[in-house]
């Protein structure tokens, strides 16, 4: 019980991928100013990731490194195919705005280096558990960003319009996605350290 | 002025303040300036020889079937690009194998590469250049030439993001996206 409850804090607030570890950065940056584009990402994301590192749980781990992860980047970049078709008939206009970033989100570190590093070494249920928690710690930094940069810089959600008396344009654009995932970092690791902190406490 | 103006176009197209490609390798590698220059130099060859493969491909593949097919095909140019660098350095010898493979191990699948050749890719289509080898052969290099300004650009800031005046929750990784959102804000104002 104890090791199942690490791993859904491992994932989404222990060692989120996004926030602590900067992995798949760009399409936050780029892409998550709206929560459409949000969406749309996130029905990509949790599909190509979960499909892809199941399928490549199964490769031999005799194989050399080296072929190893290739092969996996191979499979979520098949795995991709149907994704994109499927997507383009849920979120078309995303898909447009998103562009390059679309397949980008295939050849992720999760997919290519971490599954290495860390889920396949795990027996496959619990790789199962914590690859769904990983997942959803992006999911919901990509939900976040875009609520609250679409609110703020174009002052919308969902694309309706809201009643918002200050909007800050910069918010749409690359550098107001830098700036706005630095300070969400920076939030992040006040919260992680406040909660370790009461955990210390508390044993 | 040509400089100047060449200075300006290649800030502006730059694949990590204009469009967040490779950060997280540049964060990865930013530790060390050693690091980070020879993660450059091996994303520029990634991206670089990556690119002409991306131009076969264009050339080969019909249109309708890019938008889903491409993406398997650029992985396996990279994957060949991957093993076959490592094969390389495997034969210069054991003691440079040791040393180098992990620049080649963090450049290859990333997004600064792949992105580059989608990148390559559109603005070829863009300007109905798919047949004009050297537009492909220039965009690799440009991006890659981006990425060595961006590393030089953060290394000149690192050791005061991660001093310790920096409060604790923003030192290192957060302190470098402001900063790196900062200088991005100034490059859009050029464009």
């Amino acid at each position: 019980m104890k090791n199942t409850r690490n791993s859904v804090f491992d994932g989404i607030l222990g060692d989120n991928m996004v926030l602590s570890s900067l992995m798949m950065i760009s399409p936050v940056i780029i892409c998550g100013d709206t929560l459409k584009n949000a969406l749309a990402l996130i029905f990509a994301f949790t599909s190509i990731t979960f499909i892809s590192m199941l399928i490549g749980s199964f490769v031999p781990k005799k194989l050399p490194y080296t072929a190893r992860i290739i092969i996996y980047a191979a499979i979520s970049s098949l795995v991709y195919i149907p994704v994109r078709f499927a997507a383009e008939g849920f979120y078309p206009e995303s898909i447009e705005r998103i562009g390059i970033y679309y397949p980008l989100l295939a050849v992720n570190s999760l997919i290519v280096l971490q599954s290495e590093a860390k889920f396949y070494r795990m027996k496959r249920s619990r790789m199962i558990g914590s690859l769904v928690f990983y997942i959803l710690g992006f999911d919901a930094v990509m939900l976040i960003t875009g609520f609250v940069r679409e609110l703020f810089a174009y002052g919308t959600i969902n694309s309706r319009i809201v009643s918002i008396d200050t909007l800050i344009s910069g918010l749409g654009k690359p550098f107001g996605g830098f700036i706005f995932l630095g300070l969400m970092c920076g939030v992040y690791r006040c919260i992680r350290s406040a909660f370790r902190a009461k955990n210390r406490n508390m044993s | 002025m040509f400089l100047v103006n060449d200075l300006i176009a290649l800030l502006a197209a730059n694949l990590i303040f204009s469009q967040a490609l490779g950060t997280s390798t540049l964060f990865a590698a930013a530790a060390s300036r050693k690091d980070l220059v020879r993660t450059a130099v091996t994303i520029t060859l990634f991206t670089t020889i990556g690119s002409l493969g991306a131009w076969g491909i264009d050339n080969i593949l019909p249109r309708p079937m890019k938008n889903y097919v491409s993406l398997i095909c650029y992985t396996v140019i990279v994957g060949i690009l991957y093993a076959g660098f490592l094969t390389v350095l495997y034969f210069m010898g054991s003691a440079k194998f040791r040393k180098y493979k992990k620049y080649i191990h963090i450049s290859a699948f990333n997004c600064a590469v792949m992105g580059t050749l989608f990148t390559v890719s559109g603005r070829a289509a863009d300007l109905h250049r798919t047949r004009d080898v050297l537009c492909y052969l220039g965009g690799g290099i440009e991006a890659g030439i981006g990425f060595i300004i961006a590393a030089l650009i953060l290394a000149a800031a690192y050791r005061k993001l991660t001093s310790e005046k920096v409060p604790e929750s923003f030192r290192g990784f957060p302190a470098m996206l402001i900063y790196l959102g900062i200088i991005s804000m100034a490059v859009y104002a050029l464009n």
